[in-house]
């Protein structure tokens, strides 16, 4: 197998198809949702609704399981929390703020930004496979999202895994040679781009817009605490 | 084989033991031997095969009793570089072993004689060592309708390359051109370049990769095949492990402001006159294999990165189609053009937005 050309592929012309695909994709989907319109209200706001979205993001944020009203919800199923939340920390450090990664943003956006010493990314991207390890066995084993998980759980989560366990393997220079591994990594990043916008992983978008929205909506009915 | 021995013509060049014994550590510690290489190897006669020698007095002997090896080496779509690079070896007496202790028959660049005439020795010399010389290839070979690119004396590079490594019995490829293809094959190569590897395949081949190759590692390669008989162990790509078996940025004297998130953003800011890290200005130290970071240039006085300018990845294949040498690795080699991501994301918008109209309208009715 030519690794050298595997990778100019993965590099060139695949990552633009999959960079368009996503780009497009994604405006499909969020376009799907916000030209639906949404349906008048003519109730008098009982509270402020900005106060409802602050606190409807403060819920959502790590601080969640600390209200006590929550607590139920995190007693029930603590490792959907923890993993959860470690996962998502570390997905935020290593793309946004690990040197490779932000040369990459750089060569897209046109600007670069202040990046982390190694050790940290690093260790953040440990903590990450681990959470995500740690996730799949509890996603197997607890009784209520057993039932709820297909075919696309798994395939998300592979395909979100593959990524980060070839990332973690180039930097360290683990059993295959580098250009084998950045080919693999370039791949299945490629692979999670055409995905993305066709499966629930774009949440990193959705999530914003259900955490806004269901802000306003309670905060103006005066149900958010 | 020449019958003089290695030793033995030293000492007629006027070459005194101390020297000599010098000369010997100076090979030892080029090839990085800190053990000894498997005896049966050696080809020694039994009466040296002790193991309790030193690995200094192993390569003394052995070229008190081996004789001189010829060493055939030809040019092809190269720039002379690495030749030039060998002449000026940091270590003065490792290259004078090569060019002149080690019977060069054949160097295009170095013969006094030009024409017909070198290549009628060439002819002779393959004859009479048919089998026992060492094939040395600088540059890369055009191949097919293109063969004719670069010719010698009305002949193709393929078949001078074919000819001479029949007969040979080791194939050293110095340079990445020789190696990989190097600069005439980069996109779209033009001449259909190909490395020695791709069209020799049933000799030993070494790869000695780099632009210029490092000279310390083509003599240690070529030293330990007149001394031992054998080549070094080499990795997947061919390469000796002793000389590329660690990354540049393994062993760069920049590395801990590397670990330490402490990088140059520009040629001429802060970070690059207190000598930082330069992998954000496109250092390709992390991907390179080359002894670059510990050998060095000109007698071990600098390289590239100590000089302040990011690594090119010079000795790993493809080097000239790998990106630009000022972005980083990591960087994609195509992106999408504004005019592109506009025309798919309207596309996107459209579609979605008719989706959306459509069921809406639906659930009106």
């Amino acid at each position: 197998m030519d690794w050298n050309a595997t990778l100019e592929f993965a590099r060139g012309p695949f990552f633009n198809f999959a960079l368009i695909f996503f780009i497009a994709g994604m405006l499909y989907r969020i376009a799907n949702v916000v030209f639906l319109g949404w349906n008048k209200d003519f109730a008098k706001p009982r509270a402020s609704k900005g106060n409802g979205v602050v606190k409807s993001y403060l819920r959502g944020g790590l601080i969640l399981p600390f209200f006590p009203r929550e607590k139920k919800a995190f007693v029930n199923n603590p490792i959907t929390f923890l993993a959860g939340g470690l996962f998502h920390l570390s997905l935020f450090v290593i793309i946004f703020l690990g040197a490779a990664h932000m040369l990459a943003w750089k060569s897209l956006l046109g600007f670069g930004w202040w990046t982390l010493p190694l050790p940290i990314v690093d260790f953040m991207a440990a903590v990450g496979i681990i959470s995500m390890v740690a996730l799949i066995i509890n996603r197997f084993n607890h009784p209520v999202l057993k039932r709820l998980s297909g075919p696309a759980e798994f395939v998300n989560w592979l395909l979100v895994f593959l990524p980060m366990l070839t990332g973690y393997m180039m930097t360290h220079h683990m059993f295959f040679e580098y250009k084998v591994l950045f080919s693999l990594h370039m791949l299945s990043i490629d692979v999670l781009l055409i995905w993305l916008p066709l499966s629930r992983i774009s949440h990193f978008v959705f999530y914003f817009f259900s955490r806004t929205i269901h802000g306003v909506e309670w905060g103006k009915r005066g149900a958010m605490p | 084989m020449t019958d003089e021995t290695i030793y033995r013509h030293m000492q007629d060049e006027g070459v005194s033991r101390r020297d000599f014994l010098k000369m010997c550590g100076l090979v030892v510690g080029a090839m990085g031997m800190t053990k000894m290489p498997p005896l049966d190897a050696s080809g020694l006669p039994a009466s040296l095969n002790k193991v309790d020698k030193s690995t200094l007095n192993h390569v003394a002997e052995a070229m008190e009793t081996k004789p001189r090896i010829p060493v055939i080496w030809l040019e092809f779509q190269d720039c002379t570089g690495c030749s030039e690079a060998l002449t000026r070896a940091n270590a003065p007496t490792l290259s004078n072993l090569v060019l002149n202790t080690l019977t060069i028959e054949h160097h295009e660049a170095l013969s006094a004689a030009a024409g017909f005439q070198v290549e009628e020795a060439k002819q002779q010399a393959m004859k009479k060592y048919a089998g026992q010389y060492v094939l040395v290839v600088e540059g890369s070979i055009p191949t097919g309708e293109f063969a004719a690119y670069c010719s010698v004396g009305g002949r193709s590079a393929e078949e001078i390359l074919k000819e001479a490594a029949a007969g040979a019995a080791a194939v050293i490829a110095v340079g990445s051109c020789a190696s990989y293809g190097g600069l005439p094959a980069a996109d779209p190569n033009p001449t259909q370049a190909v490395g020695v590897m791709d069209l020799i395949k049933d000799k030993p081949v070494v790869n000695i990769p780099g632009c210029p190759a490092i000279p310390e590692a083509t003599v240690g390669v070529i030293t330990h095949f007149a001394i031992f008989g054998t080549l070094p162990e080499l990795d997947e790509l061919h390469r000796p492990k002793t000389f590329y078996g660690t990354t540049v940025h393994d062993r760069c004297l920049r590395r801990p402001f590397y670990e330490a998130g402490k990088f140059a953003l520009s040629f001429d800011d802060e970070g690059a006159k207190q000598g930082w890290c330069l992998y954000k200005l496109g250092c390709k130290g992390p991907t390179t294999h080359n002894s670059c970071a510990t050998i060095r240039w000109d007698s071990g006085l600098s390289f590239p990165i100590q000089s302040n300018h990011p690594c090119l990845g010079c000795s790993e294949p493809n080097f000239w189609d790998g990106g630009g040498f000022y972005q980083g690795q990591s960087t994609p080699l195509e992106k999408p053009t504004l005019g592109t991501v506009g025309a798919a994301g309207a596309a996107g918008l459209a579609i979605g937005a008719g989706m959306a109209a459509a069921a809406k309208a639906k659930k009106e009715k």
